[in-house]
C-alpha cells in the first residue's frame, strides 16, 4: 500500500510538472496547448538518446532535453500559436496545437520506434533501494523545484511581473509598451524548457516512449483543472492528487479501470467547484 | 504466300505462342504485414523470410515454371486498413493466396473476409479464434496457438519445476486479455487455481504493488502472458530489486532481444523461461536443427555474417509460408483454390525449417504440439536460445 | 432583363447536378472497378453519416468534439451484441444503436458542454478512451480483446451491393436531415454560438439547448454509423477504435470548411480515399492528418471548400444586379395621400 502511494506520488508529480508547463504558457497567450504533454516526452526520448546513442554524461544530456524541451516551445509558438492569435477566431489555437502535436507524435514514432526503450540511470544508485529509487524522487523533486522557481520568478524577477502584467491583461501591457509578442516567445521557450527537464527527471520512471505526449497531455490536463489554472500550489495538489487516486484505484479495484477513475475524480471537482480547488472565479468580459 | 514470310509468320506464333506460355499468370501472392505500428519488428522480421523465399523460389524457376509475385502491404496494425487491403488484394489485385496479417487483431477482421472471397489464407497470428474448418475452410494456420504456448508453459510450471502455487499476469490490451483468459482456463483444466492473478496496463510504470501482492499470496512461479515488452521489463526489474527469486514462466516475449536494454542489471534476466521452439532451440553440443542451420548459412550467404539480432523464428516462418503454398501449388498442379484446399486439409508432416506441418478435413492448425520447447530468456545467441531446464 | 429567370436557371442547374450526381451515386456498384472500391465507397458512405451529425457540432456550433470515436465505439457494439449475440432483428438493432448512441451523446453532452472549449475538447478525449477501457474489461459483454462478429443484414442488403445501397440511403436521409437543419433557423443559431457565444445569447438563441441538441443529434447519427461500419467490417475488435480515428472525423471537417455540409463530404472523400491510392502515404498517414490540419489552419482556416469557392468566384464571377436607388416622389405622395384619408 505504502508503495501503491509512493509511486502514484511520483507520477502524480510528473503530471503536476505539466500542469506547471501549461500554467505558463497560459499566462501569457490563454492557451491551453495540446502540445504540453509533448514537451516532457521530447525531453525523456532526447535524454536517453542523448545518453546512449552519444554516451554524453548526464549533466550534458540534462542540458540537451531542456535544450530540445525549449526549442520544442519555440516552434509551437512561431507554428502554432503566433499567426492563430491574431485572427479573431476562438479556438483555432486548439486545432493548430493538435495538429502540431499530433505531427510531433507521429515523426518521433517513425524515428524512435513504437517500443518503450529504456532510460539509463541519472545518479549512481543501487537497484535494490526500493521505495527510496531515485525514479520515485527525482520526479517529485523537480516538480517541487519548478513551482517554487515559478513563485520566486513571478514575484521578484522583472520578467516574471511581464507574465503577471500580460496574464491580467494583455491590452493594457501593450499599451505600457510590453512587446507581448517577444514575452510571449520566450514565456513558450521556457515552458518547453520545463517539460523537457520533467521529462528527463522522470524517464526512468516512464521509459523513453512516443506515446507518453497525449497522456501527459490528458493527465495533466486533469490534474490543471482540479487544482485550477493558473495557479501553481494547485499545479502541485492536483497531479499529486490525482497520481495517488490512480494508483490506490488501482491498488483496490485493479488497472482495468484506471482512466474511468481518474475522469470521474475531474468530473466530479468540475461539477463541485468549476474553476479547481485553488483557481479564481472566471469573471467573462463581455 | 512465299516461303520464307510464311516461315516468319510460323516463327512468330511459335513464339508467341511460348511466350504466352512461359509468361502463363504469375502466382501472386498477397502479403499483408504490419511494417509499421506496433508488433512491426516481427512483422519486418518475418517479411525479410517471405521476400527471401521468394527470391530463392523465382532464381530455381518458380513453381511449376510459374513465378510468385509477392504483392505487400502494409497494415500499420490498423484493423480497418487491414480489411481494406485484403479485400483490395482480393478483388482488385486478385492474388491467389494471402498471407497474414500479423496481429490478430487484424487478422481477427480479415479472415471472415477472405472466407466470403474464398481465397486460400496462411494464418500467422496466435489467438485461437482465428480457424475454424466449418467457418473458414480456406484458412490454415502455420504458427502455433495461444494455448500451445500456455499449455507447453503451464507444463513446465506444474511438470518439470513442480509449482503448484502460480501468480497469473496479463495486461490490459487486447491480446492480453483474452491470453490471461485461456491461461486460467487451462490452468483450472489442470486443477489448478491461480493464487493471484491481474491485469496491468502495458504502460504502467511501476508494478511493486502487483509483485508484493503476488509474494504475499505465496506464489512460487510467476506467469505472464503479454506480449508487451516494456511490461515485461518492469516485471524482471521488480523482481530484481525486491530480492525474490520466483521463477517467470511466460510469453515468448520474455526472451525478446529488446528486453535486454530495460533490465536494471543483466543477471535480472536469470530465472526465466519462455515458449520456445525446437527449430530454434541449440542441442546439448550447441548445435541448431539442420534444416534451420541451412537457412541461416543461407540468411548469412546473402545479408552478411554480422549477427542475428532479431528471433530468428519469425524469418522463419515467413520463409516457411510461402514453401507451404509451393508445396500446395505443386500438389494441386495448379491455383484452383478448391483444390489447394482439398491438398492442404490431407497434408500430414510437411517438414519447414520453423514446424513439420500436419493439417486435417477438421482441423486448421499445422503446427504440432511436440515442437514447442521451453528455452532460458536470457540464453539469446544468434537468434536463437538454449533450453531451459 | 429578368432577374427572375436567372434565378430559376441556377436552381434548374443545381437541381440538375443533384440528379445526375445522386444517379452516379445510386448505379456506382455497376461503375466502380470491383468490390474494393464498392468497399471503400461504402466506408466513405458509414463515416458521412457519423461526420454529418458531428458536422453540426463541430462545423456549426464550433465544439471541438475530438472523441466522438467512443460514440462510434458504442454505435458499433451496440449493434453486434444486439444483432449478433442476442440474434434480435438488424433493423431493430440499427435503430436500438442510435437511440443508445443518442443517449451517450446526452450522457456526455450534458456536463461537458458548459466547459469552454478546451476543457470540453480534452473531456471528449478522456471519453474516448474511457470507452475503449470499458469495452476491455466487460469481455463478458463485448468479447474483451477477441471481439465480436457482426451479423448483416437480411437479403437484399446482404450482399455487397445490398450494404452499399443501404449505406446510401442511410447517408442520404441524414444529409437531407443536416442540410435542412443548416439551412433554417436552427443552422443560423448554431453558426451564431460558434462565432460569438455572448450575442447568441443577447439574441435569445438558447445557447446550451441548442450545443445540447446538435450534439444528441450527432451521437444518433455516430451510433448510426457505427452499426453501418461494423457491418462493413463484419467483425469488430478494440483497436480498432483508437483515438486516431477521432482525430481523422475531426480533421474531414476542418479541412473540408466549418458551416457547409459539401466541405466535409469532400473531406471525408478525400481523405479516405488518398491512403489507399498512396502506399508511402499510408504509412505516414497520422502525420500527414496532422500536417494537413495544421497547414489548413494556418493558411485556409475556412477549409478547402472556401478555396473552391474562391476559385469559383474568380473563374465565373457572380453578377451583383445594380438597382440604382433614385427618390420616386409621385409615389411618395400618393402614399401621403393614402395615409391622410
Amino acid at each position: 500500500m505504502l508503495s501503491a502511494l509512493i509511486a502514484g506520488l511520483a507520477t502524480g508529480a510528473l503530471y503536476a510538472a505539466a500542469a506547471l508547463v501549461y500554467n505558463v504558457m497560459f499566462s501569457t497567450s490563454k492557451v491551453l496547448s495540446v502540445t504540453t504533454g509533448h514537451t516532457a516526452m521530447l525531453g525523456g526520448v532526447f535524454g536517453a538518446w542523448f545518453m546512449q546513442a552519444f554516451g554524453l554524461p548526464v549533466p550534458v544530456a540534462l542540458l540537451g532535453s531542456i535544450g530540445v524541451g525549449a526549442l520544442f516551445g519555440l516552434l509551437t509558438d512561431f507554428v502554432a500559436i503566433r499567426r492563430v492569435l491574431s485572427r479573431s477566431d476562438e479556438h483555432l489555437w486548439l486545432l493548430s496545437t493538435l495538429a502540431l502535436a499530433t505531427m510531433v507524435q507521429q515523426a518521433i514514432a517513425l524515428w524512435w520506434g513504437t517500443e518503450p526503450k529504456p532510460f539509463p540511470r541519472v545518479i549512481a544508485q543501487d537497484f535494490g533501494a526500493g521505495l527510496l529509487d531515485q525514479k520515485y524522487w527525482l520526479p517529485v523533486i523537480v516538480a517541487i523545484a519548478l513551482a517554487v522557481g515559478l513563485e520566486l520568478f513571478y514575484r521578484r524577477t522583472l520578467y516574471g511581473k511581464l507574465f503577471v502584467a500580460m496574464s491580467e491583461d494583455i491590452f493594457a501591457a501593450r499599451a505600457r509598451g510590453i512587446p507581448t509578442d517577444r514575452i510571449r516567445m520566450l514565456s513558450y521557450v521556457m515552458a518547453g524548457a520545463m517539460g523537457g527537464l520533467a521529462g528527463f527527471a522522470a524517464g526512468q520512471l516512464t521509459f523513453a516512449y512516443f506515446a507518453l505526449g497525449l497522456t501527459l497531455t490528458l493527465n495533466g490536463f486533469i490534474a490543471l483543472a482540479v487544482g485550477g489554472l493558473g495557479s501553481n500550489l494547485g499545479a502541485l495538489v492536483g497531479g499529486a492528487a490525482l497520481g495517488i487516486l490512480s494508483s490506490i484505484a488501482t491498488y483496490y479495484v485493479g488497472g482495468e479501470f484506471q482512466q474511468t477513475i481518474s475522469v470521474g475524480l475531474l468530473m466530479v471537482v468540475l461539477l463541485l467547484k468549476p474553476e479547481g480547488l485553488f483557481g479564481t472565479r472566471n469573471v467573462r468580459p463581455v | 504466300m512465299s516461303i520464307s514470310l510464311r516461315r516468319a509468320l510460323v516463327g512468330a506464333a511459335a513464339l508467341a505462342w511460348a511466350a504466352g506460355a512461359f509468361a502463363q499468370d504469375a502466382i501472386r501472392i498477397g502479403w499483408l504485414s504490419s511494417l509499421t505500428g506496433p508488433l512491426s519488428s516481427a512483422a519486418i522480421a518475418e517479411n525479410q523470410g517471405v521476400q527471401f523465399a521468394v527470391e530463392e523460389i523465382n532464381k530455381a524457376g518458380g513453381v511449376n515454371g510459374r513465378k510468385l509475385e509477392l504483392i505487400t502491404r502494409d497494415t500499420a496494425g490498423d484493423p480497418t486498413k487491414a480489411v481494406n487491403l485484403a479485400k483490395q488484394l482480393a478483388f482488385t489485385e486478385k492474388v491467389h493466396f494471402i498471407i497474414g496479417p500479423v496481429n490478430s487483431g487484424e487478422s481477427l477482421a480479415t479472415v471472415p473476409i477472405l472466407a466470403r472471397a474464398g481465397i486460400p489464407n496462411l494464418i500467422i497470428g496466435s489467438v485461437d479464434e482465428l480457424v475454424d474448418a466449418k467457418k473458414y475452410p480456406n484458412a490454415f494456420r502455420a504458427i502455433n496457438t495461444n494455448r500451445q504456448w500456455i499449455e507447453a508453459a503451464n507444463h513446465y510450471a506444474l511438470n518439470v519445476i513442480k509449482r503448484k502455487k502460480i501468480a497469473v499476469i496479463g495486461d490490459t490490451s487486447g491480446y492480453g486479455t483474452s491470453s490471461a483468459k485461456t491461461a486460467a482456463e487451462l490452468l483450472d483444466k489442470a486443477g489448478i487455481k491461480p493464487v493471484y492473478s491481474v491485469l496491468i496496463d502495458p504502460n504502467k510504470t511501476d508494478l511493486t504493488d502487483e509483485m508484493n501482492k503476488a509474494k504475499a499470496a505465496g506464489a512460487d512461479v510467476v506467469m505472464p502472458w503479454s506480449a508487451a515488452t516494456g511490461l515485461l521489463a518492469r516485471l524482471l526489474n521488480t523482481r530484481g530489486d525486491m530480492g525474490w527469486d520466483v521463477p517467470i514462466v511466460g510469453h515468448p516475449a520474455l526472451m525478446a532481444p529488446a528486453i535486454k536494454k530495460l533490465l536494471n542489471k543483466p543477471e535480472y534476466w536469470g530465472n526465466a523461461v519462455a515458449a520456445g521452439y525446437v527449430s530454434t532451440t541449440y542441442d546439448e553440443k550447441g548445435k541448431l536443427p539442420a534444416k534451420t542451420q541451412a537457412l541461416i548459412d543461407k540468411l548469412h550467404g546473402k545479408m552478411g555474417t554480422g549477427e542475428i539480432d532479431y528471433m530468428l523464428w519469425w524469418v522463419a516462418l515467413g520463409y516457411d509460408t510461402v514453401k507451404i503454398v509451393e508445396y500446395a501449388v505443386k500438389q494441386a498442379n495448379g491455383t484452383d483454390p478448391k483444390v489447394i484446399q482439398k491438398v492442404l486439409e490431407n497434408t500430414k508432416g510437411l517438414q519447414g525449417v520453423y514446424a513439420t506441418y500436419s493439417w486435417s478435413a477438421a482441423q486448421r492448425n499445422g503446427f504440432p504440439d511436440h515442437q514447442i520447447v521451453m528455452n532460458q530468456a536470457n540464453s539469446f545467441k544468434d537468434g536463437a536460445y538454449r533450453a531451459a531446464r | 432583363m429578368c432577374g427572375r429567370c436567372e434565378r430559376e436557371q441556377i436552381e434548374m442547374k443545381r437541381l440538375l447536378t443533384v440528379i445526375v450526381v445522386a444517379a452516379a451515386l445510386i448505379t456506382l456498384p455497376f461503375w466502380a472497378g470491383d468490390q474494393y472500391q464498392l468497399h471503400i465507397a461504402a466506408l466513405i458512405g458509414a463515416y458521412w453519416v457519423l461526420i454529418a451529425g458531428l458536422n453540426l457540432v463541430v462545423g456549426f456550433s464550433g465544439q471541438l468534439s475530438v472523441g466522438h470515436v467512443g460514440l462510434l465505439a458504442i454505435g458499433a457494439y451496440a449493434f453486434a451484441i444486439i444483432a449478433g449475440t442476442h440474434g434480435i432483428d438488424p433493423w431493430l438493432a440499427l435503430a436500438a444503436s442510435g437511440g443508445i448512441g443518442a443517449l451517450c451523446g446526452f450522457l456526455l453532452g450534458l456536463p461537458s458542454l458548459r466547459l469552454p472549449g478546451f476543457y470540453f475538447a480534452m473531456a471528449t478525449l478522456a471519453f474516448a478512451l474511457i470507452v475503449t477501457e470499458l469495452v476491455l474489461a466487460f469481455e463478458g459483454l463485448t468479447g474483451g480483446g477477441v471481439g465480436l462478429s457482426v451479423p448483416s443484414f437480411p437479403a437484399p442488403f446482404d450482399t455487397s451491393e445490398g450494404n452499399y445501397w443501404l449505406i446510401l440511403g442511410m447517408a442520404a436521409l441524414v444529409t437531407w436531415l443536416t442540410w435542412n437543419v443548416a439551412r433554417l433557423m436552427w443552422g443560423r443559431g448554431l453558426i451564431a454560438v460558434r462565432d460569438s457565444v455572448v450575442t447568441a445569447q443577447a439574441v435569445g438563441v438558447p445557447v446550451l439547448h441548442a450545443k445540447l441538441a446538435a450534439f444528441v443529434f450527432s451521437g444518433l447519427t455516430a451510433g448510426l454509423g457505427g452499426a453501418l461500419f461494423a457491418v462493413i467490417q463484419s467483425y469488430i475488435t478494440p483497436d480498432t477504435f483508437l483515438f486516431e480515428l477521432g482525430m481523422f472525423f475531426f480533421v474531414c471537417i476542418i479541412i473540408g470548411g466549418r458551416g457547409s455540409i459539401i466541405g466535409p463530404f469532400l473531406g471525408t472523400v478525400v481523405l479516405t480515399a488518398l491512403p489507399e491510392l498512396s502506399a508511402p502515404l499510408a504509412k505516414l498517414g497520422n502525420f500527414f492528418y496532422g500536417l494537413l490540419l495544421l497547414l489548413v489552419v494556418l493558411l485556409l482556416p475556412e477549409g478547402i471548400g472556401r478555396l473552391f469557392q474562391i476559385v469559383l468566384e474568380r473563374l465565373r464571377p457572380r453578377r451583383v444586379e445594380s438597382v440604382p436607388i433614385a427618390p420616386q416622389p409621385e409615389r411618395l405622395a400618393a402614399a401621403i395621400k393614402v395615409g391622410q384619408r
